[in-house]
């Protein structure tokens, strides 16, 4: 069965993608036995600014029912290294790598752009969605024109699909992506984390360093979901592609959002429960379209009804 | 690849709780017991539900028997979880994983001290190293020694001669250990596993030739970087974090190290969980 997929004018060999912050600079998960990149679409690498980043002061993680927090803070050696000496070593014959590009100003985020789009990703992932810096990420994606701003400074310098990553804390998520594909944006991730916290009962004091964290897992899969109905009708219309994502543990969860109207399948804190949840997933796929008749992934999505 | 990570479904071959919550896991993993080395952990799934696994310290190894020992105390819900297990259950592990103790120069003296749950690792290095390399290990804990303890047959200069008891495990191997707690065990030195240790350096003639290895809490790796830096041997330091992917990816479980005057954040994960005490920041002199 045909499981390769059309998406904002690339074609990725299946509907899986690896999501940005989760599976490190790519090789990470290559290192466990039986993982094979050739089984994903595409490797989002970790959120990358213009320079290198330490990130947030630890604790960055915390589990939560059907989940868990993460204020990681955006860690990364910075755009040049990651050209120069990250990208080189990746295995592009084996699957695509995708930047996740960030930054503090809008000029930022268009000179990380400007850098990725003479290197090897063939795409680049907008981050307007990240809870767990000061400056720009979610400050960022909650209003519709600033999230326009960057769009379009990012398509200004390249030619490379730019998806935008969406945030589930606001309410007017259609006005967000409208205006981003208005200012240029090809695809979309939908969701990124929604915003957090944890307290240690015996110190009294919040958990996680940064306070507040991104909870992914299980317990945003419905939020996630809805979201991704929610613009559905909009991204349909225009032909924009949708990475559905938030807490897909198991080929159930993937056809749902394929059904609902993910283009392509998002996975992240679902690694963590299962390494090698990819293979597992691939073939829950293909069970599934066999018996409903699908003879690709794409006429499986968006074929909920209402 | 002998580097590479494995997902493992481990069977549970036999578990023993112990006082103080402690709980002591068999379990047959043949392809992770082939390849572990002495400071590596598994990353062990508390339950299909639960989003984190758990990193806990390999104990003692039998590659060709291909079973794993780990020690574990009940401190939340995931180990709680993990303490209610049964005989014949499987049980998820992503391992080994980690970088393992630097234990290459056998002309070394090498001097283990565990401290509770941080005990497990510094068996699994006189494990590997007692056919090879002189050491030593002292091991404290506030609660009863979840393990076999006896009078131990070597003598050790600086100890004093209430502070007889070791590991029985540790004594069949020949290897020299003695325990300490502040809660007056029969036989264990009543203090810190550090001034036991610190005893122990005093009377040696020469100190030039020993390592310190250590694992445990907080508290008592402070105790052992400021041994490491008062007789100036070099310190390898064990550490835990709350721990996401464990293989690298998210970053989640980093500890702050000072590298050539620079700050950065490293992953305990793969880039531990064995560092050297110098380059951590919150240990180094």
């Amino acid at each position: 069965m045909n499981l390769s997929i059309p998406f904002a004018g690339l074609t990725l060999q299946t509907p899986l993608i690896l999501l940005s912050g989760c599976v490190g600079f790519g090789e990470e998960y290559t290192r466990i036995e039986g993982f094979s990149n050739q089984d994903v679409g595409a490797v989002i690498l970790k959120g990358t600014t213009l320079e290198p980043r330490m990130g947030n002061t630890p604790n960055r993680v915390y589990e939560t029912p059907s989940g868990m927090l993460n204020a990681i803070g955006l860690q990364n050696p910075g755009t040049p290294y990651v050209i120069e000496h990250i990208l080189p070593r990746l295995p592009h014959h084996e699957t695509q790598f995708w930047a996740n590009v960030n930054g503090s100003s809008i000029e930022e985020y268009a000179e990380v752009a400007r850098r990725f789009d003479d290197s090897p990703v063939t795409a680049m992932e907008i981050n307007i969605s990240c809870p767990n810096v000061k400056e720009g990420g979610v400050h960022f994606g909650n209003d519709p024109v600033m999230s326009a701003k960057v769009v379009a400074a990012m398509r200004a310098v390249t030619k490379k699909p730019l998806i935008t990553k969406i945030s589930p804390n606001n309410a007017q998520v259609v006005d967000i992506v409208q205006a981003c594909a208005e200012a240029g944006s090809d695809a979309f991730s939908v969701i990124n984390t929604l915003v957090g916290m944890a307290v240690d009962i015996e110190k009294r004091q919040p958990i996680l360093g940064n306070i507040s964290g991104g909870l992914s897992g299980p317990a945003i899969k419905p939020v996630a979901l809805w979201k991704i109905h929610q613009i559905r009708e909009y991204t349909a219309k225009h032909q924009l592609p949708i990475l559905g994502q938030g807490g897909i543990c198991n080929g159930h969860d993937a056809i749902e959002f394929a059904i609902t109207g993910a283009d392509a399948i998002g996975l992240g804190t679902g690694l963590f429960y299962d390494p090698l949840l990819c293979k597992k997933i691939l073939t829950d796929l293909e069970d599934y379209m066999q018996r409903h008749q699908f003879d690709a992934y794409q006429n499986m999505v968006g074929s909920l009804s209402c | 690849m002998s580097n590479n990570i494995h997902v493992e479904d481990a069977k549970l071959l036999a578990i023993s709780h112990h006082e103080g919550d402690q709980f002591i896991m068999r379990l047959h993993a043949p392809v992770i017991a082939a390849q572990a080395k002495a400071g590596q952990f598994v990353h062990i799934q508390v339950s299909p539900e639960r989003a984190m696994r758990r990193p806990i310290s390999i104990m003692f190894c039998d590659p060709e028997k291909g079973r794993l020992d780990i020690l574990i105390k009940k401190i939340g819900q995931g180990t709680a979880l993990l303490a209610k297990r049964q005989q014949g259950e499987s049980l998820s592990l992503l391992g080994p994983i980690g970088k393992p103790f630097d234990l290459l120069d056998t002309s070394k003296r090498y001097i283990l001290i565990g401290g509770g749950v941080g005990i497990p690792p510094m068996l699994a290095v006189a494990q590997h190293l007692k056919a090879s390399a002189r050491m030593v290990c002292f091991a404290g804990s506030e609660v009863p020694f979840p393990f076999k303890i006896r009078p131990s047959t070597v003598i050790l200069p600086g100890i004093p001669s209430t502070a007889m008891m070791g590991l029985d495990v540790l004594e069949n191997w020949k290897v020299p250990s003695r325990l300490a707690s502040q809660q007056e065990y029969f036989g264990c030195f009543n203090g810190f596993v550090t001034e036991l240790a610190d005893q122990y350096l005093s009377a040696l003639g020469t100190t030039e030739d020993c390592v310190l290895l250590a694992c445990g809490p907080e508290v008592m790796l402070h105790a052992v970087a400021k041994l490491g830096q008062k007789w100036q041997l070099p310190t390898q330091l064990s550490l835990e974090a709350h721990m996401a992917c464990g293989i690298g990816g998210c970053a989640g479980c980093v500890v702050k190290t000072v590298e050539n005057g620079k700050e950065y954040y490293r992953r305990v994960c793969v880039d531990g969980p064995v560092f050297d005490a110098q380059v951590l920041a919150a240990y180094a002199g």
